[in-house]
């Protein structure tokens, strides 16, 4: 027998009231692999994520996770918000907030401090722990979101515009850094941008969504070799071919 | 932050001593008969041989006692049951406009109704300090509920926490700012139903110490009375401003 899917959508559909906004989504993604989601402002890349995060059930067709249908969240499922001001707890402070997935799954307290300390290590916060949310800097925040959404262990890391909001010099490093995170654990990452190289850049497969209502126009393999570099990749004969057949691509959408 | 800088503080005493220059020259001036306005040192005078000699201190401790009684049990009361009827939208679709009913009633109002269920005692005082003092808190509790943000409420369930934990992880710690703001507003309530509680049950207390002072013609113990009653409410603000800014550190 074949092995389940990581993530499976199968006929998904999914209006509000009588508003369709997303049809007949057919998408697979096999476990370990990267796959970048682009479209429009509105295409409903969200609702996407949302759906498959176990927040929001499809109207018509199934979500499956290896295989099983979604029917309410899990913690093998992680969430990154674009929003981190509003996903963090303010009034905890950065340590807290790490530990908060560590609480809900039951880990005994006197194993938590170890494990959270590694992981602000590890996304370059060890020397803020004790600073509020509200204290830090916007890629600051977002990196304690991603530090908290490891702590859970995902096996699933679903990303909606994360780096949306950053300078591109901090977008770039953390680009660098959850692709080194996600590579040391074989996480799958179902990952939402607007930006052709972004997906590019990060992803093993780009999928294309067309809007009103949003359904999959173009599915697409990255043959980029890894590690990715932010200055061999980005100059790859095949990223520069790529870039511009997605570009094409969006502006037909578009169009 | 700002709001205790030196300044601040060095303009709120001179605004003290104004009001105290003014009383000064109003009894000086006798524009108002010494019967019904001493003189700020006669009453200084009283207040000292009060704390000192009579019977002001215990009389102080005991209006205390009953304010800070009260208005801790009706936090109490606020925040729990606050948190079971915020945590959940029908719960507050259901119960607000009750709410919304019972709070503008004047505590007064219900005075005559604790008096009929608990008697002319210091637990029908206590029942009126607690009913006037569980709203503020009640409703902030409520209303720190009911406006978490919704990503939060998603963070919650993306790790499955129990509604116990996002009681007390997430709803509660987001209604701090409400609850404190509604505990200060509901500590002067407390004073005022404390001292009213005491003058109606005749119990022993700053109210009414100072009820015989003027039934008795003793203005500057009077004013004694009058002026430690609002220094306790000037000392309790004060202690719960620096409290707050210490428990909303992370609001700055
Ligand atoms: N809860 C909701 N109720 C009604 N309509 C909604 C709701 N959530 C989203 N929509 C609508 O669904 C459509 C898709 O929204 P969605 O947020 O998924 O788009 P998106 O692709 O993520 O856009 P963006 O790139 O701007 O984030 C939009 O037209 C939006 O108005
Ligand atoms: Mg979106």
């Amino acid at each position: 027998m074949a092995q389940n899917a990581a993530i499976e959508l199968k006929d998904v559909s999914l209006s509000f009231g009588s508003n369709e906004i997303l049809t007949g989504i057919d998408m697979s993604v096999e476990p370990g692999e990267f796959v970048c989601v682009i479209g429009a402002s509105g295409s409903g890349k969200t609702t996407l994520l949302r759906m498959i995060a176990g927040l929001l059930p499809p109207t018509t067709g199934a979500v499956l996770l290896h295989g099983k249908a979604v029917r309410s969240p899990t913690r093998r499922v992680a969430v990154v918000f674009q929003d981190y001001g509003r996903a963090l707890l303010p009034w905890r402070r950065a340590y807290a907030n790490v530990s908060l997935p560590l609480e809900a799954s039951g880990m005994p307290a006197n194993q938590r401090p170890a494990r959270i300390r590694q992981l602000l290590a590890k996304v370059g916060l060890a020397n803020h722990e004790d600073k509020f949310p509200g204290q830090l800097s916007g890629g600051m925040q977002q990196r304690l979101q991603i530090a908290r959404s490891l702590a859970q262990e995902p096996d699933t890391l679903l990303m909606d515009e994360p780096f949306g909001a950053l300078d591109a010099m901090t977008r770039q490093t953390l680009q660098d850094e959850v692709l080194r995170l996600v590579a040391e654990r074989k996480t799958t990452v179902f990952f939402v941008t607007h930006d052709i190289e972004e997906a590019l850049y990060l992803g093993d497969r780009v999928v294309a969504l067309d809007s009103n209502p949003g359904r999959v126009a173009y599915d697409i393999k990255v043959p980029l070799p890894r590690p990715r570099d932010q200055l061999t990749t980005r100059e790859h004969p095949e990223f520069l071919r790529l870039r511009r057949e997605m570009f094409e691509i969006m502006n037909k959408i578009h169009a | 932050m700002k709001r205790f800088r030196v300044l601040d503080i060095v303009l709120g005493i001179l605004g003290l001593l104004t009001l105290l220059w003014i009383w000064h020259l109003v009894t000086m001036l006798e524009l108002i008969p010494r019967v019904f306005l001493p003189s700020p040192a006669a009453t200084i005078a009283a207040l000292e041989w009060g704390l000192v000699n009579g019977d002001l201190l215990p009389q102080t401790l005991a209006t205390i006692n009953r304010m800070i009684q009260g208005w801790l049990l009706a936090s109490l009361v606020a925040i729990a049951v606050g948190s079971l009827i915020g945590v959940s939208a029908i719960a507050r679709a259901y119960i607000q406009p009750t709410l919304e009913f019972l709070r503008p009633l004047p505590a007064s109002a219900i005075i005559p109704v604790a008096i009929s269920i608990f008697g002319l005692n210091s637990s029908m005082v206590l029942g009126v300090v607690v009913f006037g003092a569980v709203w503020p808190t009640l409703l902030g509790t409520i209303h720190g509920f009911a406006h978490v943000e919704p990503r939060l409420v998603e963070v919650s369930r993306l790790l499955q926490m129990s509604r116990w934990e996002f009681i007390y992880k997430i709803g509660l710690p987001n209604a701090v700012p409400d609850i404190l703001a509604g505990m200060r507003l509901s500590l002067t309530v407390a004073l005022i139903l404390a001292v009213v509680g005491e003058l109606l049950t005749a119990q022993e207390g700053l109210g009414t110490a100072v009820l015989h002072a003027a039934r008795s013609y003793r203005a500057a113990d009077l004013y004694a009375g009058i002026l430690l009653l609002g220094l306790i409410g000037l000392v309790s603000n004060y202690g719960l401003a620096i409290a707050d800014k210490r428990i909303l550190a992370w609001k700055n």
